[in-house]
């Protein structure tokens, strides 16, 4: 499966941010396997981009294509079964259900497609250090606690892309380490594609390209 | 599998159960209403269809010339012309004469009834007959004659006649086993006589019939008459009120039996009473729906961030409300099944205590019904899952 960019501009950027940027305005292909890290300062419609790429919003020119196939045609069903199996996500702002404990929220995803036995979370929640949460309600969890729990999520489906928007604000470096780690290789074993857009570089994300938004 | 039970813990389904409850209520109470409704007009139908001259949409009449002191000597029979004109009126459909026996005739039990009575026969056009066995017909020679009489006939045998006479009553199986002897006298005292029995009972014909066959030759046998004028007419006509038809036989001096049409307006009344019944019942039901649809709407309502969510997490939206709509069918279900085994009952007491197992009507409920509720659960279905995808569809 291929991510296809083709001159794509926000409708609400200023220009000056056009002209300095990578991925605005130009042609663009992100490939399975590749591991792609898009450094984007504040402002810079990182988040837009993301949301542009899952295909939550539209109000941007150009063509999104996933394949050869224009995402603008796409129906809320067509959307439904890329997420399903294909593409997954960190949204920066989590996206928690927080009335709902974090075993809920962890198997309400993996349950619609699962890639991973159920045992499986509690591995990962293990590995990351919340097993003691899962079965306290989310709202109760700090947001370094949510952040991992997000990344959890978004590992418990098949993918061929996995969208990272800021995944570590909230993380120390131990926990960052250790939820990069999981990520390349839940990523490896699907040999899928990493898209990471962040404020800067992290360092120990070994990417292949690195684009200036 | 996925199915609801994953999902029911991000709905938020438990305000407002008041207003659902209602909604069930009152879908049950209107589907009572009209099932009960639809089942009485169908009882109605039943207990008063024997009794009714109507048959297949069509009421019989039947006419004279009225007499009046001024006319009392005369003729009243109706002539050729009369015969034609009634014909031409676009009220009346067919006409039948009842031809009467213009010679003498007395009936008596014989050996099996201690009775005597001068006796008289009328015929009628078989296509007039409201009942017609295959044993009522009659060729020279036949030595048993076959009579249908009035049901009204019937009971005042029964309830006046045998008893005044310790004469035996019977019931309409055993009539038909009863024969008795018709004699028919002639010119010089010349007597036949014939077995008789009745074969069959009208309640469309106020008399005596025979096979017209039988009366024309025994005319023409014992009174050496052929044909003659009649004195009493049936007519056919598609509604005995019609105020048509009542002002033209008005301005003729006819004279109509209103009792049969008095009984046709009573039925019509109670199945109007019925409709109107059924028609409440339909006005409960959509009231019912939509107060559920408002419940429905609050949930989602309240469920938006959630279903929001879902979508956004990759749940399709044709399966959310599929599934959405899935969870209210046992209530559809069980509301109207309820609501059919209540009529059942309903029903089934009505026939049992109060017709006191009246042979008209069965015990069991009308298919009909049974129809109708499918028709109505299917329908509440249907509605219910396109509200929950309109819905659905706009977050």
């Amino acid at each position: 499966m291929q991510i296809s960019l083709q001159q794509i501009v926000p409708t609400f950027i200023e220009e000056e941010k056009i002209s300095q940027s990578q991925i605005w305005n130009s042609n663009v292909v992100f490939n399975i396997g590749e591991k792609i890290q898009i450094i984007a300062p504040s402002g810079s419609g990182k988040t837009s981009l993301i949301h542009f790429l899952y295909g939550l919003r539209k109000d941007f020119n150009g063509t999104i294509q996933y394949d050869n196939n224009s995402i603008k045609n796409f129906d809320a069903e067509a959307f439904a079964i890329y997420r399903q199996q294909y593409i997954s996500i960190v949204f920066q702002d989590l996206r928690l259900f927080t009335e709902q404990t974090v075993l809920q929220n962890l198997d309400i995803k993996r349950q619609l497609n699962p890639y991973h036995a159920e045992g499986k979370i509690e591995a990962m929640a293990k590995r990351l250090g919340i097993e003691n949460k899962l079965n306290k309600l989310c709202s109760t969890c700090s947001y370094g606690e949510q952040q991992r729990i997000a990344i959890i999520r978004a590992l418990q489906q098949p993918f061929n892309f996995l969208l990272l928007d800021e995944p570590f604000s909230h993380l120390d470096e131990s926990n960052r380490k250790k939820a990069m780690e999981l990520m390349e290789e839940e990523s490896a074993v699907r040999n899928a594609s990493i898209i990471l857009a962040d404020l800067k570089a992290i360092e120990y994300f070994k990417a292949d390209r690195t684009l200036d938004l | 599998m996925l199915s609801y039970k994953n999902i029911a813990p991000f709905l938020n389904t438990h305000q407002n159960k008041a207003s659902r409850w209602l909604s069930y209520i009152g879908l049950g109470i209107g589907v009572l209403l009209l099932l009960c409704s639809v089942q009485m007009y169908i009882n109605i139908n039943e207990l008063l269809k024997t009794k009714s001259p109507k048959k297949n949409g069509f009421d019989f009449i039947a006419v004279t010339k009225t007499v009046t002191d001024e006319n009392m000597v005369g003729d009243h029979s109706f002539s050729a012309s009369d015969l034609a004109e009634l014909k031409q009126q676009k009220a009346i459909e067919d006409i039948s004469p009842l031809i009467g026996n213009k010679f003498i005739m007395k009936a008596n039990g014989g050996t099996m009834l201690p009775f005597e009575t001068d006796f008289f026969a009328e015929a009628i056009d078989n296509n007039f007959l409201d009942t017609l066995p295959p044993s009522f017909k009659w060729s020279p020679g036949d030595p048993t004659v076959p009579i249908i009489i009035s049901s009204d006939y019937f009971e005042i045998y029964n309830t006046l006649f045998a008893p005044s006479r310790d004469l035996p009553q019977f019931s309409e199986k055993t009539m038909s086993s009863i024969f008795i002897q018709l004699d028919c006298w002639g010119a010089n005292s010349v007597k036949d006589s014939y077995r008789a029995n009745i074969v069959a009972l009208s309640d469309r014909i106020n008399t005596v019939l025979v096979p017209k066959e039988f009366l024309q030759w025994a005319n023409k046998k014992y009174a050496n008459v052929d044909a003659f004028n009649p004195s009493r007419i049936y007519i056919k006509t598609k509604d005995a009120n019609n105020p048509e038809l009542l002002n033209f036989l008005q301005q003729k001096n006819y004279h109509v039996n209103k009792d049969k049409t008095k009984f046709g307006r009573i039925k019509q009344i109670l199945q109007a009473i019925v409709s109107g019944l059924a028609g409440f019942g339909v006005l409960v039901i959509l009231l019912a729906m939509v107060l559920f649809s408002f419940y429905l709407q609050l949930m989602i309502a309240k469920s938006k961030e959630n279903l929001q969510l879902l979508l956004t997490l990759g749940y399709s939206p044709k399966w959310l409300s599929k599934t959405v709509a899935k969870k209210w069918i046992p209530v559809y279900i069980i509301v109207i099944l309820s609501a059919v085994a209540v009529t059942a009952l309903l029903h089934f007491g009505f026939q049992h205590f109060v017709m006191k197992d009246k042979e008209e009507l069965s015990p069991f409920i009308n298919w009909i019904v049974i129809v109708i509720a499918m028709a109505l659960l299917f329908l509440s279905i249907a509605v219910n899952y396109r509200l929950v995808k309109k819905l659905l569809n706009k977050l």
